[in-house]
């Protein structure tokens, strides 16, 4: 991870430090500002206000950074603080001073706004969100600065007495007007929406959450209102009335904003240092089993919807708790998920409530607390289904012998026992004719003798499919020449190691082979195959590939599927590579430690 | 004496063989069919003396044949049954199908169809 990052998400005591004191710079740079201006009369008391507004969010921005180092919501508090004390410099008399300060003046505002949207994780997650946050900046800051090359001052509805605006273009009330009511209709319906959201998720919300919730969003929320209220006021040219009454109020409600944070801050973290001791405790005490551990967490984090998921290495993923495979990829997309690893292995998920996605410490909190009740779960799950797969294998193999017997019956049935019939039906019917008509006899002697190599053929094809004799004789590498001789496609056969294996793992590979080379004559419409046999770190790895139309699929045909059951009794692995359109790649690594 | 005979059998070498062993004992085969449904049909427009007609098919059960045959038109022909398993295996299927008797294919010869027919 780049350094850059980590110094936000982990800051440095001095950084904090650094901060405070820019903060506090910031704030008395706007001392004279706005005790000293020559337009608006300031009293002690406004100014008190503005400074304790800046600095109460520098220094709560701060407090919340620390204490939540995952959360943003510190930097945008800071970051509110900042461009609050910025946007004194349109107090000032220089014309330059004075135009950034009213380029900037909404940034404070909307950064409150972004604070809100974003609360408590500071991340912007959804849609939704982002067109909100979008539409803010647009109003507050985007069509600011477009406003003011056509604002002139001073003007007489807006400041009497502030200096000239450097960077008019041209003076135009339409331009300002029709800007201006641009930005109202943008703004307000974006407060709007964020009220809905806020409102649902209060709603989703459970009790804990919403004792965390409720202080920042209520003053904010009213200081919003109110800024929205003041913008359809200017709109309708209520300025006078505007002025006066709102923002002083706009003012304190502003200034509570960081307070309701802080309390809500300690709420949350009072509220999740109980929900992890009670949890802790209840683990200690009870030895927990089956779906109550399920039940003791979805209490710690208010969320009964709960899900747990066990990591199963054999899949690489995760199982429920009969030992059924898990499948986080589904439609509950939007739930939030949440990986228990102790000492950097994967143990459990813990799949919640999209609400969560802003409490990830609670949810860190209760998944490390339960971390070893988690792992006794994770082991007797992993147990169930590993003996769930073994009863499936071991009725596909009987299965699977049964079936491979039945064919063998078919066979020598339609092939060499008709073969052997008819040449008894001939060398009867010779033996009849032997008297009256030798020729005819010796005829039919000729034609049983082709018939006896018939069958005779067809028994040696029988044979060499119930086990080829050229593999127990001379190996792997004959066995294997054999195949890519007998097969119509062209194969490129790789040097198989010298020597010879256990019999298992030689007709793991022998049949391997020959089933992949069957399919792939079968479906794959391939130009070419290559057969590869490694002998490497006490394992034989065989390789099948070809550059075919691929799409193959284990779970379709049994020919696969039995050779996965083949290769994993042999405690091997096997695996399909079949990308449509890419061909197909078939291989497995069968341990062969002699 | 029945003469014509229609012979049903997916197994074309044991047509040959059955047809060389039929004409050497003086019948007739005129027909051959190599499964169920067709050999229902040829036994209905060839109209043959005799049916020797294989059990194991690849589309029907030589026994339903046998009973499709045995109950169609007025003097339906007689049916001899025959497969390379052994007659043990069948039972009383092959009186109930209405066939005349069952041969095993190896035992096939012209005497034991004129036992069986007589």
């Amino acid at each position: 991870m780049p350094r850059g990052v980590n110094l936000l998400d982990d800051p440095p005591t001095w950084l904090l430090w650094l901060t405070g004191l820019a903060g506090l710079a910031a704030g008395m740079a706007t001392v004279p500002l706005l005790l000293d201006n020559q337009r608006v009369e300031v009293g002690p008391a406004f100014a008190t206000l503005a400074l304790l507004s800046g600095w109460s969010y520098i220094g709560g921005g701060i407090v919340a950074w620390r204490q939540r180092p995952s959360s943003r919501i510190g930097l945008l508090m800071v970051a509110v603080g900042f461009a609050w004390a910025a946007s004194a410099a349109s107090l000032s008399s220089q014309p330059t001073v004075f135009i950034i300060g009213v380029a900037i003046g909404n940034v404070s505002t909307v950064l409150l706004f972004q604070l809100l949207l974003t609360f408590p994780d500071g991340r912007l997650r959804t849609r939704n969100e982002r067109m909100l946050a979008g539409a803010a900046w647009v109003s507050g800051l985007v069509l600011q600065l477009p406003t003011l090359l056509f604002q002139a001052f001073p003007d007489p509805d807006l400041c009497v007495n502030c200096p000239s605006n450097p960077i008019l273009l041209v003076d135009s009330p339409t331009a300002t007007e029709l800007l201006g009511l641009l930005q109202a209709v943008i703004a307000v319906p974006a407060v709007l929406g964020l009220i809905v959201l806020l409102i649902r998720r209060w709603k989703g919300a459970s009790d804990a959450q919403r004792g965390t919730y409720a202080p920042v969003l209520w003053s904010g929320g009213v200081v919003l209102l109110l800024v929205a209220l003041q913008l359809t006021g200017l709109v309708f040219g209520l300025n006078d009335v505007a002025s006066g009454a709102i923002v002083p109020l706009i003012l304190v409600a502003f200034l509570l904003v960081p307070f309701a944070f802080l309390a809500g801050l300690l709420r949350t973290h009072l509220s999740r240092e109980m929900a992890v001791s009670r949890l802790l405790a209840r683990l200690r005490e009870l030895s927990v089993e089956g779906g109550e551990l399920r039940d003791l967490l979805a209490e710690a984090l208010g969320d009964p919807s709960l899900e747990l998921g066990y990591w199963f290495p054999p899949v690489s993923g995760y199982v429920d708790q009969d030992g059924r495979p898990l499948d986080l990829v589904q439609e509950e997309s939007d739930r939030y998920l949440s990986v228990v690893e102790s000492k950097e292995r994967r143990i459990a998920v813990l799949v919640c409530d999209p609400a969560l996605a802003r409490q990830t410490q609670l949810v860190d909190a209760v998944g490390a607390a339960a971390a070893l009740a988690l792992e006794n779960e994770r082991l007797e799950a992993e147990l169930r289904a590993r003996v769930a797969e073994l009863r499936a294998s071991r009725i596909r193999i009987v299965e699977g012998a049964d079936a491979e017997r039945r064919r063998l019956e078919r066979d020598l049935h339609d092939g060499a026992q008709q073969q052997l019939v008819v040449s008894a039906l001939s060398l009867r019917m010779a033996r009849d004719s032997l008297a009256t008509d030798p020729a005819g006899a010796a005829a039919l002697l000729d034609q049983a003798a082709t018939d006896l190599d018939l069958a005779t053929s067809e028994l040696r094809e029988l044979a060499r499919g119930i086990h080829p004799a050229v593999l127990s004789d001379r190996g792997l590498g004959a066995g294997l020449q054999a195949l890519a001789d007998r097969t119509p496609l062209t194969v490129e056969l790789s040097e198989p190691p010298a020597g010879r294996f256990p019999a298992g793992v030689e007709a793991a590979a022998y049949y391997l082979v020959a089933e992949a080379l069957t399919n792939v004559a079968r479906y794959a419409e391939a130009s070419r195959v290559r057969i590869a046999v490694i002998h490497r770190d006490s394992c034989l790895e065989v390789t099948v590939d070809d550059d075919g139309v691929g799409g193959a699929d284990p779970a379709d045909g049994s020919g696969l599927r039995g050779l996965s059951d083949r290769v994993s009794a042999l405690d091997g692995q096997f695996e399909v590579l079949s990308p449509p359109g890419e061909g197909t790649t078939v291989r497995a690594v069968i341990p062969c430690a002699s | 004496m029945p003469r014509t005979v229609l012979i049903v059998d997916d197994h074309a070498g044991f047509r040959a063989s059955a047809r060389r062993l039929l004409e050497a004992n003086g019948f007739e085969v005129v027909g051959e069919a190599a499964d169920g449904q067709s050999g229902i049909a040829s036994a209905r427009n060839l109209k043959p003396d005799l049916v020797l007609l294989d059990i194991q098919l690849p589309d029907l059960d030589g026994f339903a044949v046998a009973a499709e045959i045995a109950s169609s038109g007025d003097s339906p022909p007689a049916i001899v049954l025959t497969s390379t398993r052994s007659a043990a295996e069948f039972g009383g299927l092959v009186v109930e199908s209405g066939a005349l008797g069952f041969v095993p294919k190896s035992e096939l010869s012209g005497r034991a169809l004129r036992d069986l027919i007589a």
